[in-house]
């Protein structure tokens, strides 16, 4: 009989040591403590001093104890729900858990049929929506650009708006400020079935972007008020630049990024104590010869794993990166850049990675790059998966049935596991030469876009109900009417 | 199609090995001919199969699963068959060449080929040219399936075929090649008939050799 043993079936690697990480996390919180953040908004500011902080002008300075009462009131673990109700495309956050989406706000777009870098039109919101329905490894939905035919004010309402009903996945919702969050909402509640249906069962995630170094806009607070009083949870993610920014070494880059996390953490959770709150950050570098925040660079992956790190050791989910690049096309570099900090985002278990199709160093979405991901982070899954050792699969008597020169094609222990042990892709092609060239010799490059096509052609997502297909329609054309009257008082 | 042979289809498709032969039985019993059992019931089943495997549907194990059902079935219907006089697809001899002692890709092509219909004779592996010979002289097969997986063995497959010749047995016997090393143009110039570039390849190979496909 075993005795004591235990079981670690998982592949995890670390980056810090716990002296490290009890090092970062004290020297963050001292950031917050003594330098602070320079907050640009007064409602934030007056909850904050009410909850304790030093508030000098817009400076405000957070005692370590709030900081750590925000981080135990903020859960570890919870559910993002797909609005249709499917059990395969919840999102349940908690350790050991990595989960994968694109990204917001690029403004040019590869046109899936001219192949074109064209700028993001309303359409493609849609076509993004449904490629991310039908990819078993996409886990949540974003735009992957930023839509540039409609009102400059509209373009994150219109986003949602066909992202919506085109995938039943929890979508990551940004917006410009509360009148478009509020829309946005609407549609989500009706959904849903009501505010205390979606504060049950939330369906997105709505998402807001400090200003680093060490700034609070009043944007990204006003957003996060507002999501805070509707409990949507929230995304709070910075974008500091290592060498700009933020230190050109990746602890002080890490430290930076947690504190200017926390100031929104805190402001949640005293606002909406237990709202699910990812801190962020996508930490890379300043490319010191091209000036490119790079997306591509060795230095984002292991910057996000330690990041990833410090997020759970205070107790929180990470809103991590990956699956990105600096390439410009659907390239050896894309394949190598995306998917080595995919692998990295899936061994850390950075709970949300988001930038899935990036390209272009954030400049240009496209839907090759997702699909090609989609396929690296099943391999990375299969890999963070681990190898299970107990007497079935250490199969000592089926090797002694078996014996030498026997096979084990057709033994009961082959059948019992050769679909759960082995990871079957469905890009990379592992035909023979002779079938290759005879299905027409495609590189990966050719069975990408055939797949993105096949998947634009054929995949139906799950419907919406009438009535949100009625607010949809309700909420643009208020959002319709609201920007009319702005522009003709600016006038 | 009658309700019974869609069953011992869907018994083949499903890898049924204890059920196949119970729905040939019941078959038999319900009066049907055996060469219609075979044909229209579990062929249409093992043609399924082939579909489904090269659409990337079904895996080789489940293949390998049928193929013993076909088997499991044939065993009953070979007998009727064979004293009814009808044409069967033929016997394949199957060995692994002198010097080599890999042997699952010709276990493969074996099991391939017996799930498509065929009598299978595995000679095992490290067979030297001389008991080829002999095995062709005894079961006098349709077809002789050589396997290896060394650059260094597959020269024995062009010695065995030169012993077939020299007995006399070269235009008795259709010669399939087949092994990671070996290509086309190999097969081809040491005179065999055909190159299967893996198992399933090896099966619809054999079918063709024997005027099948």
């Amino acid at each position: 009989m075993r005795t004591n043993y235990r079981v670690n079936s998982g592949t995890r690697f670390h980056v810090f040591s716990k002296d490290q990480l009890e090092q970062l996390f004290w020297d963050t919180l001292h950031i917050l403590e003594y330098t602070g953040l320079d907050v640009h908004h007064e409602e934030a500011r007056e909850i904050l001093k009410k909850a304790g902080a030093w508030v000098d002008g817009i400076r405000v300075r957070l005692p370590s104890y709030m900081v750590r009462k925000a981080l135990s009131m903020a859960p570890r673990s919870f559910t993002l729900w797909a609005r249709d109700g499917d059990p395969k495309k919840n999102i349940h956050i908690g350790p050991g858990r990595a989960y994968f989406g694109p990204g917001p706000t690029c403004p040019n777009f590869i046109d899936p049929y001219t192949l074109e870098r064209r700028p993001y039109v309303k359409g493609d919101a849609e076509l993004v929506a449904k490629v991310v329905d039908a990819l078993p490894n996409i886990d949540f939905c974003e735009s992957l650009g930023s839509i540039s035919d409609v009102h400059v004010d509209l373009s994150a309402l219109y986003e949602f708006a066909y992202m919506f009903p085109n995938t039943s996945k929890p979508i990551v919702a940004w917006s410009f400020r509360w009148d478009d969050s509020e829309a946005i909402h609407k549609i989500a509640i009706t959904e849903a079935g009501g505010q205390e249906a979606f504060e049950r069962r939330p369906n997105y995630v709505h998402y807001c972007e400090p200003v680093s170094p060490l700034v609070s806009t009043f944007e990204a607070l006003d957003k996060l008020i507002f999501a805070a009083r509707h409990r949507v949870p929230l995304v709070f993610t910075p974008c500091p630049i290592a060498g700009a920014t933020a230190p050109c070494t990746l602890a002080g880059l890490i430290a930076q990024a947690a504190a200017e996390s926390w100031m929104g953490l805190t402001l949640a959770q005293t606002i909406a104590p237990g709202l699910p709150f990812f801190m962020g950050g996508v930490t890379s570098i300043l490319d010191m010869q091209t000036m490119i925040f790079s997306y591509g660079a060795p230095e984002l992956a292991l910057a996000e794993c330690g990041l990833t790190e410090l997020a759970h050791y205070a107790g929180i989910p990470l809103w991590n990166t990956g699956g990105c690049t600096d390439s410009k096309t659907l390239d050896e570099q894309a394949a190598i850049e995306g998917s080595f900090s995919v692998m990295a985002a899936a061994l850390c278990g950075g709970d949300l990675t988001h930038d899935v199709g990036y390209t272009e160093s954030a400049m240009t979405g496209s839907l090759f790059q997702l699909c090609m991901m989609d396929e690296a982070i099943g391999w990375s899954r299969r890999v963070t998966r681990g190898i299970e050792v107990n007497e079935e699969t250490l199969a000592v008597e089926v090797i002694k049935s078996v014996g030498p020169n026997g096979h084990y094609l057709r033994h009961p222990h082959t059948r019992k596991f050769f679909k759960t042990e082995f990871w079957y892709p469905t890009l990379c092609d592992r035909h023979n030469y002779e079938e290759w060239s005879a299905a027409g010799s495609l590189p990966m490059r050719e069975r990408v876009i055939a797949k993105v096509r096949e998947i634009l052609e054929t995949h139906t997502p799950p419907p919406i109900k009438k009535e949100t297909r009625d607010v949809i329609e309700k909420v643009l054309a208020d959002a319709e009417a609201r920007v009319k009257s702005t522009d003709t008082k600016k006038k | 199609m009658s309700k019974i042979l869609e069953q011992l289809a869907t018994a083949i498709i499903e890898g049924d090995i204890d059920n196949t032969p119970k729905l040939v039985q019941k078959a038999l019993d319900e009066g049907l001919e055996p060469l219609s059992i075979l044909n229209d019931g579990m062929v249409m089943g093992m043609n399924e199969v082939g579909r489904r495997f090269k659409a990337g549907e079904m895996f080789v194990p489940e293949v390998l699963m049928s193929a013993e059902a076909m088997q499991a079935g044939l065993k009953i219907l070979r007998p009727l068959l064979v004293s009814s006089g009808a044409k069967l697809l033929g016997k394949v001899i199957m060995a692994t060449v002198q010097g080599d002692l890999h042997d699952i890709g010709k276990n493969l092509v074996g099991m391939m080929c017996e799930g498509a219909g065929f009598e299978v004779i595995d000679l095992g592996f490290d067979v030297p040219a001389e008991r080829i010979v002999q095995a062709v002289k005894e079961h006098k097969p349709d077809i002789v399936g050589l396997s290896a997986l060394l650059t260094t063995t597959m020269r024995q497959m062009a010695y065995t075929i030169k012993a077939l010749e020299e007995a006399g047995l070269r235009d008795k016997v259709k010669v399939m090649v087949g092994g990671a090393p070996v290509d086309a143009e190999f097969a081809k110039k040491i005179g065999a008939d055909g190159y299967g570039s893996n198992a399933a390849a090896g099966a619809e190979l054999a079918k063709k050799l024997v005027g099948a496909a």
